[in-house]
């Protein structure tokens, strides 16, 4: 598995928005094939030499059987491999890794991968998300909503391990610190936040409340990245993003199926509403890189409450098991300071549109010196995690300025 | 959201299933859940059961994961329960739930080994915490579909 391990790097990623505001509003196809369009006119490797199309899931506001053909279509590419990598908000990373594999096999020398969506622009998001969320014929009837489907996981979370609410709204007041200073960050004009603010915010579902739960973004995202072998890197990009390593779990579909897995994943152990495949993705994307927490200058997750974050850092061997609200309390992942998470203000304050691959570019921006938002001094390696589903499915990958093995 | 039944198909052919105003068109009753639901309209809470392996599951069982059997048979709930975890919920997802808001949801550990998710409704004053009993009862709910509910203080646990 470790010859994997740096054989294949990002040497372009690019990204198209789309606001709600914008007096021509966009759908996800136009800002995916803007993306693209820019990444192949950046990296000069065009339309004829795309050996394979990766995309995330169909955009929840592009419902299309083979959406995966609608971009072969638009982009007039013939490549071998064309699939949507439907591990819900895990499929983001699990576009790269298929790459990696495709790109190692010699099969093809140039991978696309892309994800996309603009729901907020589209969809009423708040009446229909818990029915992307919630099991539409065993859970939705009772009328849950998607923060009260995490809730679940939050309430054994606290009761399990004694995490407070002010531990979890730490994590949004450093998250803002870093929105604040992002042109595109949902929550940027409404400045910094306080423990007190989250905790006096209006409550959602227990025990979430407004500040608890990311926004949505006001608009749409599109992300684009090119993939080759390490060996072809350097002709295309000076500096290419080595994918050092990278793992994923996926475990079961709705809440009410979470308690029922076992023998399996992070349930070896007996099922579990606070333990989640991002810890089996983690160590196998460290196990394949050779390195360590300590080695990661910078951490993205896409999970969009704020004790889900806590957990993340636990999952991600940052603190341990149980840790995460004293580790963020005690400034573990201070803006001043600490280890820099979600950058550009997270999930809980850049805001959510199924960002996919944008966290990536993020990470990738920061190694390069040129973030959109606040700069990370001299990143080396950064770890970005994928997540769908309520935790349900997860993908990690740690990508590298040089070859960590 | 209008009901759009000629393009869907109906497993549960005219039996329908709601989520606030939300038709639920591919999601009714199928094959593999049409017992449930039958259980359902008698009152009864059914899990699924392997002789084989002396174990419950939920919802929509087909294979065993222990034996991997095929042959599940549907099997009445002890009605027992312990709430496991809950929210209660202050933003209904439509005005049609919002009629009954705050209201609880969460999971009830069961007897039979099943966490079930479902409205967990507190009665006598009692309060809504990890580990209290509940007890399955029938609920008519805001959208007028009544379901099994686990309550948390009813008569029935005294």
């Amino acid at each position: 598995m470790s010859s994997l391990a740096n054989s294949c790097a990002i040497v372009g990623i690019t990204r198209a928005i789309g606001l709600k505001s914008d007096a021509e509003k966009k759908t996800p196809l136009q800002l995916v094939i803007e993306a693209c369009g820019q990444l192949m006119r950046e990296t000069g490797v065009d339309r004829t030499k795309i050996g394979a199309v990766f995309t995330g899931r169909m955009p929840r506001s592009y419902m299309t059987l083979q959406y995966s053909q609608s971009l072969v279509n638009e982009l007039k590419i013939a490549p071998m491999f064309a699939t949507e990598v439907t591990s819900h908000g895990g499929g983001a990373l699990g576009t790269i890794e298929l790459s990696v594999l495709a790109l190692n096999a010699g099969l093809i020398d140039y991978a696309l991968c892309v994800t996309g969506e603009a729901s907020p622009i589209w969809i009423d998001m708040i009446g229909g998300s818990a029915n992307w969320e919630a099991d539409l014929q065993f859970e939705a009837p009772y009328g849950p909503t998607t923060p009260a489907l995490y809730a679940q996981s939050a309430c054994r979370y606290m009761h399990e391990y004694g995490i407070t609410p002010a531990q979890m709204a730490k994590v949004a007041v450093e998250n803002r610190k870093w929105a604040v200073h992002h042109p595109h960050a949902a929550m940027r004009k409404k400045g910094l936040i306080t423990v007190e603010d989250v905790l006096n915010s209006p409550m959602i579902a227990s025990p979430l409340k407004l500040l608890d739960c990311a926004p949505w973004f006001p608009g749409g995202i599109a992300s684009a990245a090119l993939i080759t072998r390490a060996d072809i890197a350097r002709n295309i990009c000076a500096e290419p993003a080595y994918i050092a390593g990278f793992g994923q779990s996926n475990t079961h579909e709705w809440v009410g199926e979470r308690m029922g897995t076992w023998g399996v994943g992070p349930f070896v152990d007996g099922p579990s509403m606070v333990r989640t495949g991002a810890s089996v993705a983690a160590k196998q994307a460290y196990a394949m890189s050779g390195l360590a927490p300590k080695d990661i200058n910078i951490v993205e997750t896409s999970v969009p409450f704020t004790y889900a974050n806590l957990l993340m850092l636990e999952e991600f061997g940052f603190c341990g098991i149980g840790e995460g609200g004293r580790f963020v309390e005690s400034g573990g992942v201070d803006f001043d300071g600490g280890l820099p998470f979600n950058t550009t203000g997270g999930y809980l304050s850049f805001g959510q549109s199924g960002q996919g691959l944008y966290l990536l570019k993020e990470i990738i921006e920061q190694m390069w010196g040129h973030p959109e938002g606040y700069p990370v001094p001299n990143v080396k390696a950064g770890l970005v995690h994928g997540h769908g589903g309520p935790l349900a499915c997860h993908s990690v990958m740690i990508v590298s300025k040089e070859p960590t093995c | 959201m209008s009901e759009v039944k000629a393009e869907m198909a109906d497993w549960a052919e005219g039996q329908k299933v709601y989520a606030g105003e939300l038709f639920l068109g591919l999601y009714q009753p199928s094959p593999e859940t049409a017992g449930f639901w039958q259980g359902v309209a008698r009152d009864e809470l059914l899990f699924k059961w392997c002789a084989a392996c002396a174990r419950h599951y939920h919802p929509r069982r087909i294979i065993c994961p222990q034996c991997s059997s095929t042959k599940l048979d549907w099997k009445p709930a002890s009605g027992k329960g312990k709430v496991y975890s809950f929210s209660e919920v202050h933003r209904p997802p439509t005005k049609t739930f919002a009629k009954g808001a705050p209201y609880t949801v969460g999971l009830v550990e069961t007897p039979e080994g099943v966490h079930y998710f479902c409205r967990i409704v507190a009665e006598g004053g009692a309060k809504i915490v990890v580990d209290a009993p509940a007890q399955l009862e029938f609920r008519e709910l805001e959208t007028g579909q009544r379901l099994p509910v686990f309550v948390v203080g009813g008569a029935a646990l005294k």
